[in-house]
């Protein structure tokens, strides 16, 4: 009997909103299909546009390569990371109009609408952090270039390999840590936390717009379209042709989905997330916002695995290199983990709307990372216990991602 | 089952909001609350009760500033100084009333623009005869240029006595205190003749929930001042919130140095009181923002608006009275108090406008 009740109340419910629909234009029940391409046209023009997402990944991109530049100063690099137009801070190879683009990364490090607008005391405490990074490399390690690294003492470290790591006191090489925490802090949460936000993508009028094809001023896109491929483009923004992405186009979160799509266990993400991303455009343009929605929550999902996976990928790649007794090569993990440690607590968990490691946490692990002499004293239990608390979170085992 | 059940009926009552929320599209006003009533009391009972304190304010600062024009000493100078202080804490509850008169000569801009420009105003000074109505002089005028005059125009009071004394340029400096403060007050005795002659009509009687109707304009800027004129321009820029470091030389009040908490404090209760309803200076109050929110079953936004703000107010009455020293050595508690703000924003400018079903006319005040 209730059970009925509660159809009898459901079919109502139904009714009512398919009549409303009925008497306005918005077809917010239009099916949609998954796109064979993230391809958008109207009236035969292009609307997909994203360049200020590839000149700000063409811009990391310069500076995680200088910060490996013994030749470098302090102030050009911070000028790399703050970017002011028309300053002559990049070379730009590839003719992206860098150093005439009013964009940068370190106003997009940690400026998330959903996670730091009301949180600046946060935001600014990471901002500083990659300020020091760079102004530690400079300082620290620079002046060392030539010595051999010890305990306490910043220098060189030699691989097995062969290969020549340059760490501070504690076996953290600085570049590793900015780059690969770039990937949080930057990327992951300019996608997941501002261009895929309510509070973006829905701001203002935009609904409105977008329902009726409102465009922007001289676009042909309305701004809701325009800030999904703004999302989009942090992922594909290095890429040759959009419509086939081969990933591995920058060195962020394009290298490592495509690390993750080659392991076995994790095989099909790539095709996930792309079709996440041209399902979800596509509903766009249907006005559909209920897939729209839906896609939002796979994207969140699934580019935060990217980071969760190789979190625990490099904390147990720098246990076996110390079982191999090779700390240089541990290093060198260790010093990925440690970026992708700090890029968790941007990670976007779509159940709770918080991250899958929160920031506390995060402290807590780099501190422990760092206590004493940091990467020259860490032990394998340590390295085990954080593995399996990240993978805990996500819910894949240690096993998955460490091969 | 059970929870089957309740799921569904949870669901339901979400599609039924759905539904409602989708007949909202148009522009009108979907309720039947009496937009007027509100008007009236801020009218009345608010803003133009305000604006005669703070003209009064302003009378007794012409007084103080011809005293001490005739005898420029220690004793007229602190006269003149408190006055000024005054006026300044009555000017937090004006600003936010960018509306009719006000808007239309760019009173706020005349009245409060900081930093203010040291070297305009020496060049005004020498010059003479500046046009402060110019907006090239908004960052030469206004409280913002008295205070530097009354401050920052020497190392210490003697010297700056001195200045004012000096045979040869003091006559200059102190014509510079009289344009500012005549200015100051010839556009407030506009703007509050304004609406006492006949704005307020007008304003309360525009109702309707169009771009331009009174109510509308109003919630706006109102919701703009707060992002702007307070988060921003009190805290939210001296912290670095804008920049990439922090601008200890932009707090309100820089030459005075010891006020600024105070201002941030006095402005904020100001802003409370209007969203509650509350009179001018008295313990009545009237129809409100508050009242309307209410009067929409949204009772749950006007306790968090509230506590937010009262939050806020926590998180700002920690700070140094001195906003200069609480950059320069603990600026985190700065940025805290911007966040606090912040989330107020977020409140009003959002959920409140939402259910006001009225659009924001602005655009965003950070910018990309």
């Amino acid at each position: 009997m209730k059970k009925i009740f509660t159809l009898l109340i459901l079919s109502i419910a139904f009714i009512s909103c398919s009549s409303d629909d009925d008497n306005t234009d918005n077809n917010n029940n239009q099916s949609v299909d998954t796109p064979a391409n993230y391809q958008f046209t109207r009236n035969g023009n292009n609307t997909v546009s994203y360049s200020g997402q590839t000149q700000r990944i063409a811009m990391a991109e310069e500076l995680i390569s200088a910060l490996k530049d013994p030749t470098r100063n302090q102030e050009s690099l911070n000028a790399m990371f703050t970017h002011v137009e028309g300053d002559q801070d990049f070379n730009d190879p590839d003719m992206l109009e860098l150093n005439a683009s009013s964009k940068n990364v370190r106003s997009k490090t940690a400026a998330s609408a959903d996670y730091f607008s009301s949180n600046s005391t946060d935001a600014n405490a990471i901002k500083a952090n990659f300020d020091s990074w760079i102004s530690s490399q400079v300082n620290d390690v620079f002046p060392n270039w030539g010595n051999t690294a010890s305990p306490g003492n910043a220098g060189l470290a030699q691989e097995l390999g062969g290969s020549i790591r340059y760490v501070n006191e504690k076996g953290l090489e600085y570049n590793q840590a900015f780059a690969k925490s770039l990937n949080g802090a930057f990327l992951a949460d300019q996608i997941c936390n501002n261009y895929l936000s309510a509070a973006v993508l829905d701001a203002g009028d935009n609904v409105t717009n977008n329902d009726n094809d409102v465009l922007v001023d001289g676009k042909d896109y309305t701004t809701m379209e325009h800030k999904w491929d703004e999302a989009f483009g942090y992922l594909y923004g290095a890429e040759e042709d959009e419509t086939a992405p081969v990933l591995e186009a920058d060195s962020f979160l394009s290298k490592y989905l495509y690390k993750v799509e080659a392991d076995s266990d994790f095989t099909g993400i790539a095709d996930d997330i792309y079709d996440a991303f041209k399902l979800g455009r596509a509903a766009i343009v249907a006005k559909n916002y209920t897939v729209r929605d839906e896609q939002i929550e796979i994207l969140r999902e699934k580019i935060s695995m990217i980071i969760g996976i190789r979190a625990v990928y490099y904390l147990q790649g720098g246990k076996s290199e110390i079982a191999n007794e090779d700390l240089p090569s541990a290093f060198h993990d260790l010093s990925e983990g440690f970026g992708f440690i700090y890029s968790l607590q941007f990670t976007r968990n779509p159940m709770t709307d918080t991250p899958y490691v929160s920031k506390s946490m995060v402290d807590g692990y780099i501190d422990t990372l760092m206590e004493g002499n940091g990467f020259w004293d860490v032990t394998p239990e340590t390295l085990d216990q954080m593995s399996e608390n990240i993978a805990a979170e996500f819910g894949f085992t240690v096993e998955q991602a460490a091969n | 089952m059970f929870k089957k059940i309740i799921l569904s009926i949870t669901f339901s009552i979400g599609f039924m909001f759905a539904c409602s929320e989708g007949d909202d599209m148009d522009n009108s006003q979907n309720d039947s609350f009496d937009r007027g009533n509100l008007q009236t009391n801020l009218a009345d009972n608010i803003i133009i009760p305000a604006y005669q304190d703070l003209n009064q304010q302003l009378s007794l600062l012409v007084t103080a500033k011809e005293n001490f024009i005739t005898n420029s000493n220690q004793e007229n100078l602190d006269l003149l100084r408190n006055n000024f202080l005054e006026s300044y804490m009555v000017w937090q509850s004006i600003e936010m009333f960018n509306i009719g008169k006000a808007e239309e000569i760019f009173y706020r801009y005349q009245m409060n623009v900081y930093p203010t420009n040291t070297d305009e105003i020496q060049n005004n000074i020498t010059t003479g005869n500046a046009d402060l109505s110019n907006p090239n002089n908004n960052d030469a005028a206004g409280f913002p240029a008295l205070d530097y005059m009354l401050y920052g125009t020497g190392g210490n009071d003697t010297e700056i006595l001195d200045t004012y004394n000096n045979q040869n340029y003091g006559q200059d400096y102190k014509n510079y205190v009289s344009a500012l403060i005549g200015q100051m007050k010839s556009i407030t005795e506009i703007v509050l003749n304004d609406w006492t002659t006949s704005y307020r009509d007008q304003f309360i009687a525009s109702t309707e929930n169009s771009a331009s109707s009174a109510v509308n304009k109003f919630v706006n800027d109102f919701i703009y001042y707060f992002e702007k004129g307070l988060r921003a321009n009190k805290i939210g820029i001296p912290a670095g919130n804008f920049s990439s470091s922090p601008l200890p030389h932009t707090v309100e009040g820089y030459y005075v140095r010891e006020n600024s908490k105070d201002l941030t404090l006095q402005a904020l209760n100001d802003f409370q009181d209007l969203f509650n309803g509350e009179h001018y200076n008295t313990n009545d109050s009237g129809v409100s923002f508050k009242d309307y929110l209410n009067y929409l079953d949204r009772n749950d936004l006007v306790n968090l608006i509230n506590n937010q703000l009262d939050e806020a107010r926590a998180k700002i009455s920690i700070l140094d009275d001195n906003y200069f020293d609480q950059i320069n050595t603990d600026n985190t508690k700065m940025t805290q108090a911007y966040d606090a703000l912040q989330t107020v924003v977020v409140l009003l400018k959002v959920d409140m406008l939402q259910a006001f079903n009225i659009s924001v006319d602005y655009v965003d005040a950070d910018g990309d």
